[in-house]
């Protein structure tokens, strides 16, 4: 079984767990936990008439007082990055983000997830946002709560690694 | 202490880190018998040279294999007859089985690494079996909790079952790596009852997830650690006794991982020691032991 190592990369509470939690487990918590470390799940994927099995590296989000830890990054195959659209400094510090993501991983497939887009009317996101945002990669809006657009996350993620010649089911 | 401690002391060293460890289990003040297990043990692949024509054995030295830790703590359900023999089973099988398949790691390598996790995660599925297949009747079988960490400087791999707990202090913070699986988590995490409806359920501390159980969820994760962090693994007979606040003092203000145990199994009892209490402390201290 091929197995790859995706990373969850965002702020603190952007919605990285529920995220995992729904996509591994259909469920979803409004309590909030923080990440200590790194919570690894699994789940496989079907892939073009093969499997494949996402390595789930739920990372600790950044927050104030600690950073990303660049060493959970490397050897990532993959990266979703999640930003929550209630919260501008979470699609703001986007770049910052890439930058480590790069330095720790080098240049691999990533999918960026706008989180709680059940939330929509508390967006602070505008439309030019989402389209500065979308010409960096592929965005998608995501609800970690309802379930929408979970499950084609984590599929366009694993696609994206098939079509970089990353995975051959 | 009047009760019967059992204790170890192994101390390691990967690259220049040493790794000052201690475990200590205690009955309590109230159980008549200890269902409490702990081990820590030393993993390592020795290479030695016996006699050699090279003219720089260094090069042999530099791919020496440093030395891992496990850690591991068990608590026996309590309720069930033969907790103490679940724990056991538990901490012994665990052993057993990461001595035989995953001997000594010591790789990034992604797929290395993959395959490692997955066999500590095996290890526990092991010892599970092994309780269920010396008790055929499900009704009287017992259970345990099983919390480990494999520590591959400066990685710590956990596995976690049941509501023991793993915590690390690192600059005055003390972090929980695991979230208990008890029936009262599982409802607040459902939505359907309140943090405190958990805590104040006869129900509310029931295992969810048990080595032994009908359920089992090994729950997976890891931690880079740095010198001078503090890794702490215990049974719910410190937790329940003994606060977060206590616990990052005593951590703190302790010189060595034996004092740290002594003073919060001496908390935990001070406070009523109604269970089995057991803990490890290991603590990362800069500087090579065996200098």
């Amino acid at each position: 079984m091929i197995q790859k190592k995706v990373c969850m990369v965002g702020l603190f509470g952007t919605g990285k767990t529920s995220l995992v939690q729904r996509f591994v487990h259909s469920r979803f918590s409004d309590r909030y936990l923080s990440t200590v470390g790194v919570k690894i799940d699994r789940k496989p994927v079907a892939l073009g008439g093969g499997e494949i099995t996402l390595v789930l590296w739920d990372l600790a989000g950044r927050d104030g007082r600690e950073d990303i830890t660049a060493s959970y990054l490397r050897g990532a195959h993959g990266v979703l990055y999640v930003a929550d659209g209630t919260r501008r400094e979470t699609y703001e510090q986007l770049d910052e983000l890439r930058t480590i993501v790069r330095d720790a991983a080098g240049e691999v497939p990533s999918v960026l997830a706008l989180n709680k887009s059940d939330l929509e009317s508390e967006w602070t996101l505008s439309s030019a946002d989402e389209k500065a945002l979308a010409s960096k990669g592929v965005v998608l809006r995501t609800s970690a709560r309802s379930g929408d657009g979970v499950e084609s996350l984590f599929q366009q993620l694993a696609a994206d690694m098939l079509r970089a010649g990353e995975v051959r089911p | 202490m009047n009760s019967p401690e059992r204790t170890t002391n192994p101390a390691t060293v990967a690259a220049d880190v040493s790794i000052d460890a201690f475990g200590l289990t205690h009955v309590g003040r109230v159980r008549k018998a200890n269902e409490d297990h702990f081990a820590i043990v030393s993993l390592r692949k020795a290479l030695q040279i016996r006699q050699t024509s090279l003219a720089d054995a260094a090069i042999i030295e530099a791919i020496r294999v440093p030395e891992a830790l496990l850690f591991v703590v068990a608590d026996g359900v309590g309720g069930r007859p033969g907790g103490a023999q679940a724990s056991m089973t538990a901490v012994t099988a665990l052993v057993e089985y990461l001595g035989e398949a995953a001997g000594c790691f010591n790789s990034f390598d992604v797929e290395r690494e993959h395959e490692f996790l997955e066999q500590l995660e095996a290890g526990v599925r092991r010892a599970h079996d092994r309780i269920v297949a010396d008790y055929e009747n499900e009704q009287q079988r017992p259970a345990t909790t099983l919390t480990m960490a494999t520590l591959v400087w400066p990685r710590a791999y956990l596995v976690h079952v049941g509501d023991s707990r793993a915590f690390y202090l690192r600059k005055g913070r003390l972090r929980q790596l695991t979230r208990d699986q008890t029936f009262g988590e599982m409802m607040v995490e459902a939505g359907a009852w309140t943090e405190d409806q958990a805590k104040r359920s006869p129900a509310g501390g029931a295992l969810a997830s048990a080595v032994g159980a009908s359920d089992i969820t090994p729950s997976i994760g890891l931690v880079d650690l740095e010198t001078d962090d503090v890794m702490l693994f215990c049974t719910d007979g410190l937790t329940r006794h003994v606060s977060e606040d206590r616990i990052t003092d005593v951590l703190q203000t302790s010189p060595d991982a034996e004092e740290a145990c002594r003073r919060l199994v001496d908390a935990a009892l001070d406070d009523g020691g109604t269970d089995n209490v057991t803990v490890i402390v290991a603590r990362a201290v800069q500087g090579n032991a065996r200098d």
